[in-house]
């Protein structure tokens, strides 16, 4: 794997699919700022870690229309480049990253993989930013050496970024496929060829949630079927694509995906009991003083107001006594607002539940959430504030550690849905 | 004079006897009718009340939106409710039977009306039905948009969908029924065209100056699309 050839060299010089030692993957959707410096970094990480003709780049755009391709191949040698044909016609809304087709762009890249029979991939997303060359070797790395399958970056953010994947998909996600992945929605990752042709068989396609949870749905696959799984500590991640939904509508894609994942592998889930550590590469960057764009004031105006109008669509999917939890919530100053580990655990159990029964409408129960998560949200800022890293990874190890314990609940309503707290 | 006068009472008897004893298997019929009717009326009633509420379908009834329908009906719960209509429909039906049985030219008629005003009938309930299920729908859904936008009138706005759908669909209900269709075009156009002049004026003449402020705002201010934090 390892040589020192030259930038270009790495590239296979004719597109056409002949084997292959790694794909890289651009997935794009309007990325025509950004894909060029995300192009660079690829052609100069590939040509630093591989040898000649190793590697061969894929882009997977979905229906661009600000000139992304012509971007592309402005950096990229013609004839270097693979471009894989556009679906069109997307049906839903769009989802909270902005690609609407990065379901049908990832199985693409990862029919191509077993095409060329290539041994690893690392798939990117155009509009990502802060990345280095050294990316590809850490993504692809893994993988290669035969140490993982399912290689996911572990990106340094503050208190108030990806909250969402902290307070509920990580902690949700590792009580319930008992692996410690931190960041399992995340766009940018490597993979073995196994782990493709093992994705490339599951039912994580085409649903309505596959747009915007296809890589959490991916992740959960690689879990669940016990393949190995490695982070790489990547930096700083940010994102050149302005966001293409609201609050409410993200926490409907996200938590809506993760809910799905539950009942495709429930007979896996209900088995697994504590969770395993995943093993890291690299050091998480540390992050500099930054001002929170998140006023802990405003998210609990936000709940007090959610719990006067929305409590009896609450009481639909929680138990009683969780609701008198929240009205002792909403009735306590902004300073002294903590939310309990075990109280979120709960309402993130139940709201799963909700789901499975299907107790009213998926879109209302999922955007019902939001309220109950910008309390969580306010408390933990309350606590951590600016904190460093260590603090806020402690904080959320108690959050996590709340929901393994809270398993017991989950699988008991599951099994005996009468059963109430 | 007095033999005659006998004579023609004894007629008139007679085709009284006749008349009684020509209807009287009819009546015994209607009779029948009737009491059948009424016997499996309460029969099916109880049949259904018992099926739905094992069922659990006072809390399905109530989550897809008939909890208002039931509530107008006074009745406690939408079993009850949905047994109430099967009764009264059976009972309603016998009696219509029992029209005909009579073999009388008017209610025979009446029936006959009757049935065939029974399709229209189903069809107004259907979207009766479809509406209520529709408003609680988009009412909801105006209400958790409402207060995720943070909005403080959100209970207001999502009755306002509400009753706005359920009135749409009683309207549509009662034009499919030929009843009151003039009267009822016209109180529509009247309440709806009061509603948005009522709040053409209350945005024209209260809040003026905070909307030409935030149009002044919308105009210099350059577009912002990105949200500044990322959750995912």
């Amino acid at each position: 794997m390892a040589s020192t050839g030259s930038s270009s060299s790495a590239l296979e010089p004719d597109a056409s699919l002949r084997p292959a030692d790694l794909v890289v993957a651009v997935t794009s959707h309007n990325d025509a700022r950004s894909i060029g410096a995300v192009a660079r970094a690829i052609v100069e990480g590939a040509g630093r870690s591989f040898e000649s003709g190793a590697v061969r780049l894929l882009h997977a755009d979905t229906g661009s229309t600000d000139g992304t391709r012509e971007a592309l191949r402005e950096v990229i040698p013609a004839g270097s480049l693979v471009e894989l044909p556009h679906q069109g016609g997307f049906g839903g809304g769009m989802p909270y990253h902005g690609d609407p087709g990065r379901a049908h762009a990832l199985r693409q890249v990862l029919r191509v993989v077993q095409e060329t029979s290539a041994r690893a991939c690392v798939v990117v997303d155009a509009a990502v930013q802060g990345i280095t060359p050294e990316w590809v070797d850490q993504l692809a790395g893994p993988v290669l050496q035969g140490r993982a399958d399912y290689v996911a970056p572990y990106f340094s953010r503050h208190a108030w970024e990806g909250a969402l994947t902290r307070g509920i998909v990580y902690p949700f996600f590792r009580a319930l496929y008992g692996v410690r992945l931190r960041q399992p929605a995340a766009r940018e990752f490597g993979c073995s060829a196994r782990l493709a042709a093992h994705v490339l068989e599951q039912d994580i396609w085409e649903g309505e949630r596959s747009p915007a949870g296809v890589d959490l749905s991916l992740a959960a696959a690689a879990v669940c079927a016990d393949f190995r799984v490695h982070e790489v500590a990547l930096g700083a991640r940010g994102t050149a694509r302005a966001a293409q939904a609201d609050l409410g509508t993200t926490i409907a894609q996200v938590v809506g995906a993760l809910f799905a994942d539950v009942e495709r592998h429930v007979e896996v889930w209900q088995r697994i009991r504590g969770s395993t550590v995943v093993a890291v590469s690299g050091t998480p960057a540390a992050l500099g003083a930054a001002t929170s764009g998140v006023d802990p004031a405003a998210l609990v105006e936000s709940f007090r107001l959610g719990y006067r109008e929305l409590r009896e669509i609450w009481a639909r999917a929680l138990p009683p006594r969780v609701i008198v939890e929240l009205r002792k919530l909403a009735d306590t100053p902004a300073a002294a607002f903590r939310f309990d580990d075990r109280l979120w655990a709960g309402i993130v159990y139940d709201f799963a539940l909700a789901f499975a029964f299907r107790v009213m409408p998926h879109d209302h129960l999922l955007r019902s959430l939001t309220p109950l998560y910008s309390a969580w949200l306010a408390s933990l800022l309350l606590q951590v504030g600016h904190a460093a890293s260590a603090d806020l990874d402690a904080r959320v190890e108690q959050v996590c550690q709340a929901f393994e314990g809270e398993k017991r609940y989950l699988i008991s309503r599951w099994r005996w849905p009468e059963r109430r707290r | 004079m007095w033999t005659q006068v006998e004579a023609i009472l004894r007629q008139a008897m007679t085709r009284i006897a006749e008349h009684i004893a020509n209807a009287l298997p009819g009546v015994l019929v209607a009779l029948i009718l009737v009491v059948g009717a009424f016997l499996a009326a309460a029969a099916a009633r109880a049949l259904v009340v018992q099926a739905l509420r094992g069922l659990d379908f006072d809390r399905r009834a109530e989550h897809a939106g008939f909890g208002g329908l039931v509530d107008w009906s006074g009745l406690a719960n939408a079993s009850d409710a949905a047994g109430r209509v099967i009764y009264w429909a059976m009972l309603v039906l016998g009696l219509l039977l029992s029209m005909t049985a009579l073999n009388a030219t008017l209610p025979s008629q009446l029936a006959m009306s009757v049935f065939q005003y029974v399709p229209d009938l189903l069809a107004a309930l259907m979207i009766l039905v479809v509406g209520a299920v529709a408003a609680q729908f988009l009412s909801r859904s105006a209400l958790i948009g409402a207060v995720n936008m943070q909005l403080r009138a959100a209970r207001l706005f999502a009755m306002a969908v509400k009753w706005l759908v359920l009135l749409v669909a009683v309207a549509m209900a009662l034009d499919h029924l030929h009843i009151g269709r003039s009267i009822l075009l016209l109180a529509f156009g009247i309440l709806f065209g009061g509603v948005v002049l009522a709040a053409a004026l209350a945005v024209g003449l209260g809040a003026r100056d905070a909307v030409s402020r935030a149009l002044e705002r919308q105009m210099q201010e350059p577009e912002r699309r990105d949200e500044p934090v990322n959750h995912v």
